[in-house]
């Protein structure tokens, strides 16, 4: 009797499901997952290359006027997330056979993406990590990939959120956490962690999408035996070198590798205990998907003393110089350096300040910033600047041949509160000086030179987290937005607005478009709120 | 477990408080101004210390009466392998430690120093007391924390530039703005010296900037609370707001009154500023 009950409960509830996904199963070919985004958003950045450009050209300068919000989710049902008084949206949504996959820490929605309904929820109770942001999910075939703030890995049916298996990869205690969404390559999970309080090393994971068996893992910081050690006074200091791997990285399919930007190194502002460049700490890598071995670097932020974390996403796109065809890469980094690099083999092209600087004593022959010593965290104070850029996703646009970032320019003094010749965790801290501007800048990435620049007006400072995202599309349009709350669209040629809406909170995601039913839609994340924008008729 | 982070109705409010300062790489922190960072750059010492170890879910609190007991212990005992900090020596660094992070307050460390790892060279304490044992454990607990709760942390003395330089920088700097008046008693103003190096470099209570905005109706001027590119909000003398689109037309003229301090800040060297807060911090 009791049985039957549970069976006809159960039964009720898939029908339920049934009826909302009538005609729209979501199952993904892993052959179209990466591929430029036009009816589907399968990965974080819409594709593998990370240029957040669309091909749509439905909406343009001359019809955005007519822009009109076709349905807003609100999250009412979460409270106050540990480290933040409201849900904040930080995810890039994927959208799949109609279905948009929306997330916060701890909780995953699929969504109807005509109507903003919910299809189903998935949450979870986490035994520690930080609840900071969620970036999204990772879909292959009818599977869902979900990360924890206490790092688990979770797969679900992407139909019904059922749970099918989950794996743990790294320990909360240790402070790592996640943040990331994961990256979906071929037979490849591909997971990053975050964490930097406990001096631990970073690394990146791939798991098999079946089984949740681990295939490889890369450790950011070298270990016994590796020619990189030399950087590093010791083995110790390496095994406790950081260099998170929390943002997901871009790929390039003919080269199959992985491009992952690293994050800063540990001891965070107290560099006098790891004498040396800290490889691979604060670069670009590149990294073969199929067995997880390094082929390159280019490291961004030598012996980084300034928490300069190096998570902006590095963009792929392909350009002629002298008249040969070139597969690149370029970043704009948070140390404030714009790079260009040859995708192939890691040698630089460009290496150029993007905001105003002074820290740098020039280049090494590989093209890496020399840092000046003075300007390290000092017990008196030391002033240096901001982080120049920060993990809101910046975009690239070939209509235009132009990178896009909001930056943001302004000063700190950086204090050393540990001059102890051994010393851990952060071992300083740091206290804004001045005014800070953020500044949109829409960049040649072959000569470093900005052709235009926005500095959004403000009487008060830059939040350090520099964004929103960006988005650009093949109807010269760019789609960000101000720290007042302010959706922009702005030509992406020539900077100039088109368009603007007053949301109810910053957009605080990845802003994504696509073609359902024929209409494009824009969908962004802003607050507690994820808004989706269409032409009205 | 000590990892389980605490969801108390009680931390909520200072967690908002928390939400830009805390969590390093992926974080806004306190040297970069957001709006609730300011709030916690003002957050009493001990709350923020307390606000930082829920956000990073670090657990229970080290008895730092115990761990003070336990100092000279670890240093007599355990020091010589594991550091004086328990940072790692020859032995590894207790830091990260699994034994030490599933324990809150010796319940689980007692039991194991006292019987050691023998095989792996770590001696067995077993004629040591409870109470020690237990004042070792905390002693550890607190290291964690010294390292990994960035809200405990604190700035070491900091006036460590040279005051007669200081004194000269001052002099041929800042006098074409300024007077012996504005320098006298300077010290006496602020709390502390990084507050003071702070507030000479920026001092923030001036930093309101007024405007002149022309419309079709006539010029507004005053202190503006708020701009954008699309709308400007000023109070005029009389204390009246008024909001202005900025439609076409519409011209509008900000006044920065740190427009020259803005300039120091973007070229200021490290030493001018220790010796300008070494010779400030002689104004009493």
């Amino acid at each position: 009797m009791k049985l039957a009950v549970v069976l006809c409960i159960a039964t009720g509830a898939m029908a339920l499901a049934g009826a909302v996904l009538h005609g729209q199963q979501v199952a993904v070919d892993p052959e179209t997952i990466g591929k430029a985004p036009v009816t589907n958003w399968t990965t974080f950045n819409g594709d593998y290359s990370g240029q957040r450009y669309s091909t749509l050209t439905q909406i343009t300068a001359d019809n955005v006027n007519r822009l009109e919000a076709q349905w807003v989710y609100r999250i009412t049902e979460v409270g106050a997330q540990r480290g933040a008084p409201v849900p904040i949206i930080k995810c890039t949504p994927l959208l799949v056979n109609g279905v948009l996959y929306m997330t916060i820490p701890d909780h995953l929605w699929a969504l109807d993406a005509r109507t903003g309904k919910q299809i189903w929820r998935y949450d979870w109770v986490d035994h520690g990590g930080h609840l900071i942001g969620q970036r999204g999910v990772g879909i292959w075939k009818s599977t869902v990939f979900f990360q924890t703030p206490d790092n688990w890995l979770i797969a679900l049916d992407a139909n019904t959120g059922k749970e099918l298996w989950r794996k743990n990869y790294a320990d909360a205690r240790k402070q790592y956490f996640s943040t990331s969404a994961p990256l979906v390559v071929r037979n490849h999970v591909i997971v990053g962690v975050g964490g930097d309080a406990m001096d631990m090393p970073g690394f990146l994971d791939s798991f098999d999408p079946v089984t949740g068996d681990l295939q490889w893992t890369w450790w950011s910081t070298p270990r016994k035996g590796d020619a990189a050690l030399k950087t590093w006074p010791n083995a110790a200091a390496a095994e406790h070198g950081g260099g998170m791997t929390w943002m997901p990285g871009t790929y390039d399919p003919d080269l199959n590798l992985l491009y992952w930007p690293t994050g800063n190194t540990n001891p965070v502002f107290a560099g006098q205990g790891r004498p040396g460049a800290n490889l691979w700490t604060e670069a670009i890598v590149a990294i073969d998907a199929d067995t997880g071995k390094l082929k390159w670097y280019f490291q961004v932020s030598p012996h980084d003393t300034h928490d300069f974390d190096n998570t902006t996403a590095p963009i792929l796109f392909d350009s002629t110089i002298d008249g040969k065809p070139r597969k690149l890469v370029a970043q704009a980094a948070r140390n404030g350096f714009f790079v260009t690099l040859d995708r192939d083999t890691g040698k630089h092209l460009v290496v150029k300040p993007y905001v105003p600087l002074d820290y740098s004593s020039g280049m090494s022959k590989d093209g890496e910033p020399i840092p000046i010593a003075d300007k390290d965290p000092q017990v008196g104070g030391s002033i240096n600047i901001v982080n120049a850029s920060n993990w809101p996703a910046p975009a690239y646009s070939p209509q235009t041949g132009l990178m896009y970032v909001n930056s943001v320019e302004g000063k700190a003094i950086y204090y050393l509160t540990d001059d102890s010749d051994k010393p851990s965790g952060y071992g300083g801290t740091g206290d804004g000086i001045g005014r800070s501007v953020r500044v949109l800048q829409a960049i040649d990435p072959l000569t470093g030179e900005a052709v235009w620049k926005h500095a959004y007006p403000n009487v008060k400072d830059a939040p350090t987290t520099v964004g929103p995202s960006i988005l650009t599309t093949a109807g010269n349009l760019l789609i960000s937005g101000d720290d007042q709350k302010n959706m922009i669209i702005f030509s992406a040629d020539k900077g100039k607005i088109l368009w603007h809406y007053e949301l109810n909170a910053n957009e605080s995601g990845g802003i994504i478009t696509y073609l359902l039913d024929g209409k494009q839609y824009i969908v962004l994340g802003a607050g507690d709120s994820l808004y989706a924008w269409s032409l009205s008729k | 477990m000590r990892r389980i982070a605490v969801r108390g109705v009680a931390c909520v409010a200072l967690l908002g408080v928390i939400a830009a300062a805390g969590a390093g790489s992926q974080q806004p922190r306190a040297d970069q101004q957001e709006g609730p960072q300011q709030g916690y750059a003002k957050a009493a010492p001990a709350q923020r210390a307390d606000a930082t170890r829920v956000f990073l879910g670090l657990g229970a609190v080290p008895d730092k009466a115990a761990a003070a007991r336990g100092g000279p212990l670890f240093a007599q005992n355990c020091a010589f392998c594991h550091g004086e900090k328990a940072r790692g020596a020859t032995g590894p660094s207790l830091i990260t430690s699994d034994q030490v992070l599933a324990d809150n307050h010796g319940e689980h460390l007692a039991q194991f120093l006292r019987k050691g790892i023998p095989e792996k060279g770590m001696p067995a304490f077993a004629s040591m007391a409870d109470q020690q044992l237990t004042d070792i454990a905390e002693f550890l607990h607190q290291q964690v924390e010294d390292v990994a709760n960035r809200g405990a942390y604190h700035v070491l003395n900091i006036v460590v530039g040279n005051a007669a330089e200081g004194k000269a920088y001052v002099e041929s700097h800042c006098m074409q703005c300024h007077t012996a008046e504005t320098f006298a008693h300077f010290a006496s103003k602020f709390r502390s010296p990084e507050q003071l190096q702070g507030n000479w470099i920026w001092p923030r209570r001036s930093a309101q900037m007024t405007a002149h905005v022309k419309t079709a109706e006539g010029t507004v001027a005053g202190r503006v609370t708020q701009i954008s590119d699309f709308r400007i909000t000023l109070v005029d003398a009389a204390g009246k707001t008024a909001v202005i689109d900025r439609k076409p037309g519409v011209e509008v003229t900000i006044d920065d009154p740190l427009a020259a301090h803005q300039e120091m800040v973007m070229t200021l060297g490290n030493d001018a500023m220790h010796n300008v807060t070494a010779y400030l911090e002689t104004l009493k």
